[in-house]
């Protein structure tokens, strides 16, 4: 492949993260600053058909960063992702709930090189 | 503020055609301004990344305008239009961020060539971008009008084109926004 920036590394991040509530940890932060991409997970205010129907979108884009050797993890709460997941033949990736932005940085670095560049 | 429906790219750099990817993960440039002003932010899919994959080509419009690629803007566009129809009900602002000279993703700069087929041997220097939207943008201002929802404001990340300068594509952003 044709190198560029990109990190091979992947966090399918909830919405209080990306959109953090007064007070709640910027996740979106953290991941900037350690280079991970991120996939935002639906709100939880969107009607359940909606997010039902994005999760199946966003597990479709997973199994092919997976099939490519890409580091995922899921940051906050999933809700259904894992049902979505396992319709695409893939398992729930590791996951961390962070209390504060060192808690999830340390998560990130402890995370092993991805296949993609091993 | 409101809410920012921003490109997947923008948010996750590895979604890129092989060779693409400017920075690690995050758009800082683009997400930084919209955040620094209260905007909410909602990620696009990527329609290339799930229909041609991440060993896809670098590619133009005409590559990607047939029906089954039509077909699946349109039912990703469905579910974009969804949540923006949930975000106008709300009395939110809308803002749409795509990326200029996508075949995809431009809002108004794509990227046309009729004649780019077979053996992909571009000749460098060549210039393919041209006036207007890439398809999934087109489907989704469609499906936005088939539920009778007010296109929103739009801006779009430059650093595909040739002339891009940071400075001027910050200011962009903010006129869109202030706008």
């Amino acid at each position: 492949m044709e190198p560029d920036e990109r990190s091979f590394r992947i966090a399918l991040t909830a919405d209080r993260y990306v959109n953090p509530p007064s007070g709640g940890l910027d996740g979106l932060a953290v991941l900037a600053q350690a280079g991970w991409g991120v996939m935002h997970l639906p709100a939880e205010d969107y009607p359940a058909e909606t997010v039902e129907r994005v999760l199946a979108e966003i597990a479709e884009q997973v199994r092919e960063f997976s099939n490519h050797g890409y580091e995922i993890v899921v940051v906050g709460e999933s809700g259904k992702l894992a049902d979505a997941l396992a319709d695409v033949g893939l398992p729930e990736p590791d996951h961390v709930m962070p209390a504060s932005p060192a808690e999830l940085r340390e998560f990130l670095d402890s995370r092993p090189v991805p296949r993609a560049l091993g | 503020m409101g809410v920012a429906f921003v490109a997947h790219c923008l948010l996750n750099q590895n979604s890129k055609t092989a060779g693409g990817a400017y920075c690690a993960g995050v758009d800082s440039a683009m997400i930084d301004v919209l955040r620094a002003k209260g905007w909410r932010i909602e990620q696009m899919p990527c329609p290339e990344l799930v229909f041609t994959g991440l060993n896809r080509f670098w590619a133009v419009r005409e590559q990607y305008d047939t029906a089954a690629y039509r077909r699946h803007c349109r039912r990703l566009a469905a579910n974009v239009a969804e949540m923006i129809s949930v975000r106008v009900d709300q009395g939110e602002d809308v803002v749409l961020v795509g990326i200029e000279g996508s075949p995809s993703m431009g809002v108004r700069i794509t990227s046309s060539d009729p004649d780019r087929k077979g053996r992909p041997r571009w000749p460098d220097g060549t210039d393919e971008h041209s006036s207007g939207e890439g398809i999934f943008i087109e489907e989704l201002r469609l499906e936005l009008q088939r539920r009778g929802i007010n296109y929103p404001r739009v801006a779009g990340g430059t650093h595909a084109l040739a002339d891009h300068d940071q400075a001027a594509q910050r200011a962009a952003l903010e006129a869109t926004l202030d706008s």
